[in-house]
């Protein structure tokens, strides 16, 4: 999760908040998902207080080709196309979901990491218990609230039901 | 390339082979071939594992050059799960180790008077048909292995493995890699069953002494070359999402847009298929010392395969496609990737088309043989098939013939072939692709998505109900066309997206041939194509009621986005007009 203004475009989400490129978002992200449903529109599409957004690079096939938003084939799956229908969500700080898919989250990924995102206790919790030693090894220090843990300790925190705020930085 | 080899497995004293040039079937390959041969030569009333039944094997146009991605090799028959024409192609070695021999295709015709299992054995100085009763019910695996013991390791094999010679209508024909392994499927339709029921176990191909195809115009076609594959490296499909993910890049994405067909069709979402995706599946490959970057064949600049290890870093099977890791997974509520490669690497062996054996499994698991999730269960399922015991022959004919014995209402086949991976009530597109081909469901029969670079059927105006189906014509002539060439379709975005690119494919075809060929010609051929299809089925009994989806497409929503198929049959019968 990340926090954001929402009631803003997609664009203006990726490319002022974000801080993404246009020209990153016009060649790079080719396909777009806002609630599940193919953006054609990053300059229509509003996001909202817990909406999810899901980006990709562009991807083979016919079915890659229509969920492509704007693209030739995009007409094949109009029945679940975003369609801009509800009265525009005044702007305001909320939280929406992000997805990064395939490239897009080998290239994202870390920035968003360093700027920090929000994830669920359990999640943050599952994916803690699955990581192998090398991930580990890797890790130089951790803080809590401002305070040094040690490393182990993050095996062992109940984080329960809390929304925790994640940095990676790199060392 | 200028002959067809003919072996007619029923004459009297044995099978023989004869030669004879391509007369009327010149300038034709791969598909374009195939079902050329399949609708002027076969009786489409005919039993599909009867004597008048044909096994056409064609590589492409371009197979045995120098030209990248143009190792695609077409099987054609009349199926014996469809009662179609069809035709199914494979990566692998085989289609430019058979062009570089000489051989425009290989005809196998008529039926052994006995049981008697034969092999193969072609290279510069001929054919050589041998009875191997030694070969009977080896796995593919250990067939190749055999073969490589007798004729080296400079070899290609078209091969079947058990399930083919029980004759299976989710049977395949399987071609061997770089690494000869027999992991390359021409799958669809039970070809390898009628490749049983000529009584042939294995071809084999070896190309010593002979020499890439030349060109006639060795240095524009080497520059046509130059500029496609420096086209397919530059795209972000090809040249950076292929190689990094392979197929399976697409789980994440349709999961996303709803249309990843769940437990059978029942959903549209699965909650754990990140734990199956493409990123995750190269990320175990990396880490397990495997690869997620593999060509299947020489000459493929976009690697969309890999190298699937095991825990302990031994090799199990080639990456499995999305088709793959959607049919044995999501479809069965699987989400352990070792069980999804544990059942490929079964299909493999056994011979089996994955989609098929997938979304059987979905069906059996709907009628209560197995739990959605239960990976052992469905491991132990295929293995039936393997063995030939009584439920394995009922899977191994496929979904139409697990539901109807079953009972299962839920049966997702059109033409009496599974659906692939992309669920068409939420892509309704695909839907009629899936409604319409000539080969039962299909979603690789419209795949070329390139058709407004070749200007097929002129424009299309979307917003209107007929636009679906017009999109998808386009698509299936495109698709067939390319299906001609012997290239992989994953050339189909840089044709799509780079003018540049399309124009060295059409240069390359030119070069090769010494021919003037242009967009228009190219479309001319992929109708042709179909056309001789269509009328083969026609003449086979089928007609428009055939091109439909399943009943409960239609009355069944399915979420998250709660929509059934919506196009009508009014709007699919008009699929053929042009």
């Amino acid at each position: 999760m990340v926090k954001a203004e929402v009631g803003s475009t997609i664009e203006s989400l990726l490319c002022q908040q974000l801080g993404l490129s246009p020209e990153y978002v016009e060649n790079r992200i080719q396909t777009i998902f806002l609630d599940g449903k193919p953006v054609d529109n990053v300059d229509s599409a509003t996001v909202k207080e817990g909406s999810t957004l899901a980006l990709s690079a562009a991807l083979p096939g016919l079915a890659g080709a229509t969920l492509r938003r704007g693209g030739y084939y995009a007409p094949m799956r109009s029945q679940i196309s975003h369609r801009e229908e509800a009265a525009p969500e005044p702007h305001h700080e909320g939280m929406i979901f992000l997805k990064l898919f395939n490239l897009l989250l080998k290239e994202l990924g870390p920035s968003f990491l360093k700027r920090g995102i929000w994830v669920k206790g359990k999640d943050l919790s599952d994916l803690f218990k699955r990581q192998p030693d090398d991930f580990w090894a890797g890790c130089k220090g951790v803080k809590l609230d401002g305070e040094k843990i040690d490393l182990k300790r993050l095996k062992e925190i109940n984080w329960a039901d809390r929304n925790v705020f994640l940095q990676v930085k790199p060392h | 390339m200028d002959k067809i080899l003919r072996i007619n497995m029923g004459a009297e004293g044995g099978p023989k082979a004869t030669e004879e040039p391509l007369r009327d079937y010149s300038g034709l390959g791969g598909r374009a071939l195939t079902s050329a041969v399949i609708s002027k030569e076969v009786d489409p009333l005919c039993h599909p594992l009867g004597e008048n039944n044909k096994l056409v094997i064609a590589p492409g146009l371009l197979s045995g050059t120098t030209g990248a991605m143009s190792g695609r090799i077409s099987v054609g028959c009349k199926s014996p799960l469809t009662g179609t024409i069809k035709e199914a192609n494979a990566g692998g070695q085989a289609s430019q180790v058979l062009a570089r021999l000489g051989y425009a295709a290989i005809v196998l015709e008529g039926k052994p008077k006995d049981d008697t299992l034969y092999k193969v054995f072609i290279n510069k100085d001929g054919v050589k048909i041998t009875p191997d009763n030694g070969l009977k019910m080896l796995g593919n695996y250990d067939l190749v292995d055999k073969i490589k013991g007798e004729y080296g390791d400079k070899i290609a094999c078209i091969c079947i493995g058990p399930a083919g010679e029980m004759k299976m209508s989710a049977a395949s024909v399987a071609c061997t890699d770089m690494e000869l392994r027999p992991t390359r499927h021409a799958g669809r339709g039970g070809v390898g069953a009628v490749m049983g029921a000529k009584g042939v176990k294995v071809i084999v191909l070896d190309d010593t002494g002979m020499k890439m195809r030349s060109p006639k115009d060795p240095e524009k076609f080497k520059e046509a070359n130059k500029a496609w594959v420096e086209g397919l490296k530059k795209h972000p499909v090809s040249g950076e999402g292929l190689p990094a993910y392979g197929t399976n890049v697409l789980t994440n994405v349709i999961n996303e847009a709803g249309g990843y067909p769940t437990k059978n069709f029942k959903l549209g979402r699965f909650d754990t298929c990140q734990k199956i995706s493409g990123e995750t599946q190269a990320e175990t490959e990396t880490a397990r010392g495997g690869s997620a970057t593999h060509g299947c064949h020489r000459g493929c600049v976009i690697k969309c395969s890999g190298i699937y290890v095991d825990k302990d870093g031994n090799y199990l099977t080639k990456q499995p496609e999305y088709e793959t890791v959607w049919a044995h997974g999501g479809n069965c509520g699987i989400d352990d990737l070792d069980s999804i490669a544990m059942l490929d690497r079964l299909d493999d062996d056994y011979g089996l088309d994955t989609i098929e054996m997938g979304a059987t499994i979905g069906v059996a698991m709907e009628a209560g043989l197995a739990k959605f999730g239960d990976a052992e269960a469905a491991i132990n399922l295929v293995k039936e098939v393997g063995k030939g015991t009584p439920l394995g022959r009922i899977l191994g004919n496929g979904a139409a013939v697990t539901g109807k014995v079953f009972g299962v209402e839920r049966v997702p086949v059109v033409k009496g072939q599974a659906l692939p991976a992309y669920d068409p009530r939420a892509i309704h597109g695909i839907g009629v692709t899936y409604a319409t081909s000539t080969m039962g469901a299909d979603h690789t029969a419209g795949y070329a998505v390139a058709t407004n670079v070749l200007n097929v059927g002129g424009s299309v105006d979307p917003l209107k109900p007929e636009g679906q189906v017009e999109l998808s014509r386009n698509l299936q002539i495109a698709t067939a066309a390319v299906d001609a060439t012997g290239m992989c379709l994953f050339v189909a975005f840089p044709v799509l997206d780079q003018p540049d690119t399309f124009q060295a494919l059409i240069d390359m075809i030119n070069a090769f041939y010494g021919l003037n060929l242009n967009a228009d010609d190219v479309t001319e051929l992929g109708k042709s194509i179909l056309k001789n299809e269509r009328d083969f089925n026609t003449r086979a009994g089928f007609t428009a009621q055939h091109d439909r989806l399943p009943e409960f497409f239609k009355k069944e929503s399915l979420p998250p986005h709660n929509l059934t198929f919506q196009v009508k049959d009014e709007d699919l019968d008009t699929f053929f007009n042009w």
